[in-house]
């Protein structure tokens, strides 16, 4: 049942994919609608199977093509799986259905198509990468999810930006697939197979070298500093429904990669947990702060998912940590944290995404100073942000402080460690945590504020309007589910069959609830009912204009300064010199700009290095025929001699 | 939920609402009589208040439904907070009630909604108040968790109301720690709120405006709102620390007399905490806003010695 429901979801998949390429030089919306509606009714079929599968906690192999005895395209869809085929499928549908009102807006008249059926394919190679049964259709699947994604972000080629972004994502995703494939050949060497089966036997090194190199593939992958830097290139550059997909699913697709190959594969040491937790804690703290910089707001999501992604990390860090002191109940504890934060922030930051993406169509600026004043001008959508805005700063009763005060918990449960250098260690993570979750607080409340409340800053955002109802739909359906997965959080964990510490937000929001209710009916018996609509005090102005406004930089300005070991600047100085008659006889150009410090100290100087070290392996094709046949003489002496020696 | 449990949510919110406005007004009293001025009446609090619900509200037309919402949104934010930490009569914690980090967000939860409505009008001096209190928030974030790591640490449990039942039961921890807790507790109270050193909610002046900032464009019953829930808010966090400090008094089972004498013994100590709170006022300035970080580390300091006391002893 499970595995019809399943390949008929792949066979509606691979229509959506196929489809557009027939009809690819149509330019008719039509096509591209039953596409995306293909991709719905793909997603809506994964979610049901995956429901069904979660709740009855089975689990489902099946082959579906076996070449040679060796390698089979074979797939185990259990409950891990199970529950990131939810993340995807209910991402998907969202973003499919708003992505058919979208598309009709962007640019590129047939080529759009392919666009669609890019997206299906991709969709197609995240659902498979979750199901693979062996190692070997993992890496295939993820290298088809990599390229399908690259395809994606290159979409609008012609500017400068996407192919310098596009580059950069090509670069780090195969960079990703390479140490994905050396993790997956190390382990074949352990273990003679490429099941995804424990490696037993203790730890060697190989072992140990082969989840260093995994846990490289997948860090790069999701997106973990300083492994980062092309999340920030590739969102603003990709189309933004693009950005809600692979920031909402495929960053989780590594994840899953993690958690299944340390559930399924490693016995992890304490170090990896110290490892994981220590990777996932700097992402996390310093995703934030720089997220609190960046001004495009795409930008700013694609920081705030790799300060999310750094929590995920946190808890499965933890979670390894409390497996390997023998705790199993607190390391149950911390991984649930860790993929209900998953499953937690593919919903808000799809619904942020997608929202942000409204909003971009709509002022066509990605820039937060040049917004502001949107409330009126797009209720709804300014109400959906506003939902994702509140989840993601983790503040009661919705999910991301679900999520995250799962693992505060775990943190706090930490007193049960033997060593008191590990609780003391924790203690300082914790803080960190605690910090991150303040600051991304902090970073929404500017940008809801930059965005959508005071003045419109820009002639665009002045006369903005509000987006059709597809566009609204989508995020919809997300921020309910973002205010559903927060308020009944313990009732969905109860349901599943875990029982977690967590207070009961039902009981929460309803004192809320009642509380403000009673609030109001105390003052509409006791206090003046007039209210006016008038100016209020502007320090002496006539009336207010909006450039006297607190902007975005000014709003993060104190936190800047007292961050700003972190946020150094490289100045250069700029000077025209003129001569009598006004002509520029002598010009310079410089800038203050933020260093960019890992991208300066790290990224450049390997480019360069491997820049140079090709330079010198390219001398030996000169394209000369001689030089050549010099090659091939000098190898087969140079064998015959091996031979004659060895043999 | 049984019915001791509805009695403690209907007592401590009332008792909460009415005792707040009283060390509002203390505090300003102390600080008077040290600056060698008589004062306000100890009840002035009182009559702003139903000055205020009797005013008319103005809306900037710039401001949209955040500014309309947050009053009530923060006074609910506030009011829950302030159920977590029991005034005067503890009962058996219901659904997690009291968890120590759902307070803090609870309080996190109002002031996002304070500070979006700082930004609502688009004046300045209430984006200047919502970046600077974001600001402060985030930074004295980590202290404000180790402290209650450290609670969590020696309690043996997160939540509040058994935090207080253990600390009535059985007695403090020892005396060191006791001080410890009490000075990062007091800091968090200063920093939380808005006193001088931190901030001084006694003037409008843009250098020193941080909260006041925020509320600058707040009117009529929405100000009243405001007001209200800052001073439930101060008084929930100072409950929070005498509770754990000096917990006698404090009733477990539910009687008329228990329940009065708890009052009578909370307003006393409350009264001498303000006092102590407006003679620590007096005697400092407000500290310049970038020295902030430093008072905060220090706040962090003693709270990470306890936490390290505790681990290693």
């Amino acid at each position: 049942m499970i595995a019809e429901l399943f390949i008929l979801a792949l066979l509606v998949l691979l229509a959506g994919t196929i489809f557009p390429l027939i009809a690819a030089s149509l330019d008719r919306r039509s096509v591209r609608t039953i596409s995306l509606s293909c991709t719905i009714v793909a997603s809506i079929l994964l979610g049901i199977l995956s429901l069904v599968n979660l709740l009855s906690g089975d689990s489902v192999s099946f082959t579906l093509y076996q070449p040679i005895p060796a390698f089979s395209l074979s797939f185990v869809i259990d409950r891990l799986a199970s529950f990131f085929l939810l993340i995807i499928a209910v991402v998907s549908a969202c973003v499919a259905l708003y992505f058919t009102e979208y598309i009709e807006h962007m640019d590129g008249e047939s080529r759009r198509n392919l666009l669609c059926s890019c997206t299906s394919l991709f969709i197609l190679a995240m659902v498979l990468v979750i199901a693979s049964a062996n190692t070997l259709a993992f890496f295939l699947f993820w290298e088809l999810m990599a390229a399908s994604s690259f395809l994606l972000v290159t979409y609008e080629y012609t500017h400068d930006e996407t192919r310098k972004a596009g580059t950069f994502y090509f670069i780090m995703t195969q960079l990703s697939s390479l140490f994905v494939l050396l993790g997956i050949i190390l382990l074949y060497t352990q273990t003679g197979s490429f099941a995804i089966s424990p490696v037993y036997g203790g730890m060697t090194y190989l072992a140990i070298l082969a989840f260093l190199a995994l846990f490289a593939g997948f860090s790069i992958k999701a997106g973990i500093i300083p492994f980062h830097k092309w999340l920030p290139y590739a969102h603003p550059a990709s189309p933004t429904p693009i950005s809600a997909l692979m920031s909402g699913v495929m960053l989780k697709i590594a994840v899953y990669g993690l958690v299944r190959f340390l559930l399924d594969v490693f016995t992890p040491d304490l170090w990896w947990g110290v490892l994981i937790l220590a990777a996932g804690t700097a992402s996390a703290v310093l995703g934030i702060i720089y997220a609190l910089k960046e001004h495009d707001v795409k930008g700013m999501l694609a920081y705030s998912s790799i300060e999310n992604i750094g929590i995920i990390f946190t808890g499965i860090g933890l979670s390894v940590i409390f497996t390997a002191s023998n705790l199993p109940g607190l390391a149950t504890l911390s991984l649930l944290g860790a993929l209900f934060h998953s499953l937690n922030h593919a919903m808000f930051k799809s619904l942020l995404f997608l929202t942000a993406g409204s909003v971009v169509s709509a002022t066509h600026t990605r820039d937060i100073e040049h917004m502001g004043g949107l409330a009126h001008r797009m209720p709804v959508t300014s109400a959906l942000f506003f939902v994702g805005a509140v989840s993601i700063a983790a503040l009661p009763p919705l999910n991301g402080f679900a999520s995250e005060l799962l693992i505060f918990m775990s943190f706090f449960s930490s007193v049960a460690l033997v060593d008191p250098l590990f609780k003391v260690l924790l203690f300082i993570c914790l803080a960190l945590f605690a910090l991150t979750s303040a600051l991304s607080s902090a970073c929404f409340v500017k940008a809801f504020g930059s965005i959508f409340l005071a003045l419109p800053r820009s002639p665009e955002s002045a006369v903005a309007e509000e987006v059709p109802r597809a566009m609204l739909i989508g995020p919809g359906i997300l921020a309910a589910a973002c205010i559903l997965l927060g308020v009944c959080a313990l009732q969905i964990f109860a349901f599943v069959g875990f029982a977690v510490p967590l207070p009961d937000m039902l009981l929460i929001s309803l004192l809320l609830v009642s509380m403000a209710v009673l609030t109001y009916a105390v003052l509409y018996f006791t206090a003046s009912r007039e209210v006016r609509v008038s100016e209020t005090w502007g320090c002496g102005t006539l009336s207010q204009q909006a450039s006297a406004e607190y902007s975005g930089h000014g709003f993060s300005e104190p936190l800047d300064i007292i961050f700003s070991a972190i946020y150094r600047t490289r100045t250069t100085s700029e000077r025209t010199f003129h001569d009598q008659k006004n002509c520029i006889f002598k010009e310079g150009t410089g800038e203050i700009r933020l260093l960019k410090v890992f991208e300066e100290y790290l990224y450049r100087p390997i480019a360069q290095q491997s820049m140079s070290i090709t330079k010198s392996v390219s001398r030996f094709q000169n394209g000369c025929l001689d030089t050549y046949l010099l090659y091939v003489f000098v190898t087969i002496i140079a064998l015959i001699i091996f031979l004659g020696w060895f043999a | 939920m049984n019915t001791d449990f509805v009695l403690y949510l209907a007592i401590n919110t009332l008792v909460v609402i009415a005792v707040s406005p009283l060390f509002v007004s203390l505090i300003k009293k102390v600080k008077a009589w040290t600056q060698g001025r008589q004062g306000p009446s100890v009840f002035q609090t009182y009559f702003t208040l139903i000055k205020l619900l009797k005013k008319e509200v103005i809306y900037s037309p710039n401001s949209s439904r955040i500014m309309r919402v947050t009053p009530l949104v923060t006074m609910a934010a506030i009011l829950v907070a302030a159920l977590f930490v029991p005034l005067v009569f503890v009962p058996e914690p219901v659904g997690g009630m009291g968890n120590i980090i759902l307070f803090m967000s609870l309080l996190a939860l109002a002031r996002f909604f304070m500070a979006l409505a700082g930004l609502d009008a688009g004046s300045s001096f209430g984006g200047m108040g919502s970046s600077r209190e974001m600001s402060i928030s985030s930074i004295i974030e980590p202290t404000t968790i180790v402290v209650f790591a450290a609670l969590a640490f020696v309690f043996k449990t997160l939540n509040i109301f058994d935090m207080f039942a253990i600390s009535v039961s059985t007695g403090s921890p020892s005396l060191s720690t006791l001080i410890l807790i009490g000075i990062s507790l007091f800091i968090i109270i200063i920093v939380e709120t808005s006193r001088i050193p931190v901030d001084n909610p006694e003037t409008h002046l843009e250098l020193t405006m941080i909260h006041e900032g925020m509320i600058l464009e707040q009117s009529g019953r929405n100000l009243a709102l405001m007001e209200l829930s800052a001073a439930v808010k101060m008084t929930a966090l100072m409950a929070l620390l005498l509770n754990l400090i000096v917990p006698f008094g404090i009733t477990t089972s539910l009687t008329l007399a228990g329940i009065l004498i708890a009052l009578i013994l909370l307003v006393v100590k409350c009264s001498i905490l303000t006092g102590i709170i407006g003679i620590f006022e007096s005697s400092m300035a407000k500290k310049r806003f970038f020295q902030l970080p430093s008072l905060f580390a220090m706040a962090f300091f003693f709270s990470t010695l306890i936490i390290i006391i505790e681990v290693f002893s």
